[in-house]
């Protein structure tokens, strides 16, 4: 090989490393898969979004791997569902990740409950004799579309702060997904119309918000308090609740155990619909699909079919 | 009555207290509270006891929920996952609400209490946390304290309170915004020194410390009162390196070294040094691996610049099914230390270790054994060694302890815990018994995995 060549060789390599970090212009950690979906969503091609729960996993409860905290090192954004749903596990993670830029109060930290209409905020003081209970109101709020357009809407600002070279990118992406947003919601709200003054039983309080898009009632939960499993004359009550209101559903995550659920069900009678605990992001699900995934089942039930 | 009898006798009683309490957590009709069964909003109405369950009813579902305990037993099956401390699911602690934090300042609080029962009068207990005596222990009451002091520094306290004093376990600073990956740690600390020494006794699978600890670093743990610095290096996969320089003395705490001795610091090689690497091997989502190696070397006080050398490793295997939302987790744990003393005249070396396995087998309940061993400190000449920090220490020493966990929600727990010792220079084994509860009172931080 001459030596010109190989120089071009170097070089080449050269380039290639040195575009490697330079693939994407941000890097967004999430702390779960819903909120990731929104970020790709708004970010497409300028970020890279790592989610550090799975759809699958109890966003409560999340091992606090070395590996996530890896991942948060090399982060230029976090974003968090906050009210107190990741505290287990995520400032541990923060702490550990020796990267200043993602510790709460800094400009690649963004809390996106800022962002949503909270529900089921405590009015009077609780304490853990009630359970697991979230003294900043209900965090599930992604399960309802508009939240997500809201907190999409602040993730786009946040974006557009740290990243302002591509901040026309990031309109657009808002702006696109919000239509296509909007013109679905339309859709399901139309699906579910069936959905309002219906009585259901669901097993934790992950309700609340869907509930509220959608107009149904959650007349009793299965966990007796927040995060105490079912016990047999909490769930006989349940039971009994639920024949005399009628209930028509009885609706839980895919990560709460069915058997009990299940029985309720033939006992009622009334069928079991599963909704998945979040965005199968890793799998290529967007947040669209999710709830439209959220919303077939609702429908399926509704028509007796359970999932 | 014999003595083994009584002691069985103890052991039910023991037993159907444990029992009896995870029974009735398990029926507590909190369905008839309504205003307890709220999470925030508006309570559910509540129907009157009846309506209308019939007893088959109640059967069927007495079956299904006994099902879903027994599918959480299986691998993979959906369980519950409410409530299940994945975060140091060991300890069984994860922080909601966090109902004790001053503007910023995260108090907690962690009792720790135990029934105890020993077949020896003096039992061989090393921790300074153990349950040490027949009849009830105060284990500990630890206060921690966690904030943020300014954007550099975070601080971190632990108080220990005992029956008779109180103890500042830990105090320190972290920074939090050093450039290229590096963190210091200023103060009274723990030091990294393998898996278990840096935990408190609330992160630990175990009611009292392997006994290897106890014997190589002292009750305390390896602590010191100096300064670590650690890096998180820049490879593909998690690897962090950790170096720390603390005074070698404390009876509790630096046992091997200087430990009680007076003779403070003259020269820079009177302190302790301990390094240790940390690697982390994600080998699926649902199976992690961690592994470290770590050595500590500080002056002993049998002579001039007479030294102590500790080496050891640790690892750590867990596996947790995350996919299916299970609540099972297994996990394998084994800490080895290899002890050398520099004496006049000898190098007095041993060994000591140990080896546990944790299973749980259902969101409340958990089983662990562990194994441990020791052998006694030999010469050059690999003759038993007169050693002047256990002088009774003449023969090899072997512990097997196993334990049944419950936990009615994340922030308490009742473990029953019992251990045969075989101490060979003893002439029977030491049995014990041990019933301890620990409370978790406010935001206690969750443990680095």
């Amino acid at each position: 090989m001459s030596p010109s060549r190989w120089i071009a060789a170097l070089s080449a390599a050269l380039c290639l490393l040195l575009s490697f970090p330079a693939r994407a212009d941000l890097k967004v950690v999430t702390s779960v898969p819903d909120i990731a979906a929104l970020a790709k969503a708004v970010g497409g091609d300028k970020v890279q979004v790592t989610s550090l729960a799975l759809s699958t996993q109890d966003p409560h409860f999340v091992d606090a791997k070395p590996n996530l905290a890896l991942d948060l090192n090399r982060a230029d954004l976090l974003l968090a569902i906050g009210m107190d749903l990741e505290i287990g596990w995520l400032p541990t993670l923060q702490n550990g990740a020796r990267n200043d830029r993602i510790l709460s109060g800094s400009n690649g930290y963004l809390d996106v409950s800022q962002f949503a209409r909270k529900l089921e905020a405590p009015t009077t003081p609780v304490d853990r004799s009630q359970g697991d209970v979230h003294p900043g109101g209900n965090p599930h709020f992604l399960y309802d579309p508009r939240a997500g357009l809201a907190v999409a809407t602040g993730i786009a600002d946040r974006m557009i702060t740290l990243d302002p070279k591509n901040a026309e990118a990031y309109r657009a992406n808002l702006a696109k997904f919000s239509t296509e947003l909007e013109q679905a919601r339309a859709g399901w709200e139309k699906r579910l119309a069936g959905m309002k003054g219906v009585p259901v039983i669901a097993y934790h309080r992950t309700t609340a918000y869907l509930a509220d898009w959608t107009g149904f009632q959650t007349i009793a939960y299965l966990e007796p308090k927040p995060g105490i499993p079912p016990n047999p004359a909490h769930v006989a009550q349940v039971l009994g609740q639920g024949r005399q209101k009628k209930v028509r559903m009885i609706l839980q995550e895919e990560y709460y155990p069915a058997t009990t659920s299940k029985q309720l069900s033939k006992l009622l009678p009334a069928p079991l619909v599963v909704l998945p605990g979040g965005t199968n992001f890793r799998g290529g699900q967007t947040y669209i699909q999710r709830i439209e995934e959220v919303v077939t089942r609702l429908e399926n039930g509704l028509k007796g079919q359970g999932t | 009555m014999s003595v083994t009898s009584r002691r069985l006798a103890g052991l039910a009683v023991c037993l159907s207290f444990c029992l009896s309490l995870s029974a009735s957590a398990q029926t507590s009709p909190d369905a008839g509270t309504p205003s307890a069964s709220s999470d925030a909003g508006t309570p559910p109405e509540e129907a009157s006891p009846d309506t209308g369950v019939s007893a088959e009813d109640m059967k069927a579902l007495e079956e299904a929920l006994g099902q879903d305990a027994a599918a959480a037993a299986q691998s993979g099956s959906s369980a519950a996952a409410s409530g299940t401390p994945a975060t140091s699911s060991t300890s069984g602690i994860t922080l909601s609400p966090s109902n004790i934090n001053i503007r910023g300042l995260e108090l907690s609080f962690v009792l720790d209490v135990a029934g105890a029962a020993f077949t020896s009068k003096e039992p061989l207990q090393t921790g300074g946390h153990d349950p040490t005596v027949s009849g009830f222990n105060f284990q500990q009451l630890e206060m921690s304290l966690n904030t943020a002091v300014d954007p550099y520094f975070r601080f971190t306290g632990n108080i220990v309170f005992s029956q008779f004093g109180v103890e500042v376990e830990e105090a320190y600073a972290t920074t939090t915004s050093l450039p290229a990956n590096l963190q210091l740690r200023a103060g009274q600390f723990l030091t990294r020194f393998g898996r278990l020494n840096a935990t408190h006794p609330h992160a630990w699978d175990f009611v009292d410390q392997p006994f290897s600890i106890g014997r190589v670093f002292g009750g305390e743990g390896n602590r010191g009162l100096g300064v670590e610095a650690s890096w998180l290096t820049p490879l593909p996969w998690y690897v962090e390196v950790i170096g720390s320089v603390t005074d070698a003395s404390g009876e509790g705490t630096a046992r091997s070294f200087l430990g009680s001795s007076s003779g403070g610091v003259t020269s820079p090689f009177d302190f302790q040094f301990t390094g240790a690497v940390k690697q982390f091997f994600p080998l699926s989502d649902d199976l992690s691996l961690m592994w470290g190696l770590s050595g500590a070397n500080g002056p002993n006080p049998t002579g001039y610049r007479n030294r102590t050398d500790v080496i050891g490793t640790d690892v750590y295997l867990r596996y947790r099914p995350i996919s299916g939302g299970s609540t099972t987790m297994v996990t394998f744990q084994g800490e080895l230390f290899y002890r050398r003393r520099q004496v006049p005249q000898d190098v007095l070396s041993d060994f000591s270790g140990y080896g546990q396995a944790l299973w749980r087998f259902d969101q409340r309940w958990a089983t662990a054994a562990r194994y441990e061993f020791g052998s006694p400190a030999r010469t050059r000449g690999s003759l038993v060694a007169d050693d002047p920090l256990d002088p009774e220490w003449t023969d090899d020493r072997q512990r097997i302890s196993a334990n049944l966990t419950f936990w009615p929600t994340e922030f308490s727990r009742l473990r029953l815990q019992a251990a045969t010792d075989l101490a060979r220079w003893r002439e029977r084994p030491d049995y014990s018994v041990f019933l301890a509860l620990e409370v978790v009172m406010g935001a206690h931080g969750s443990h680095a995995f």
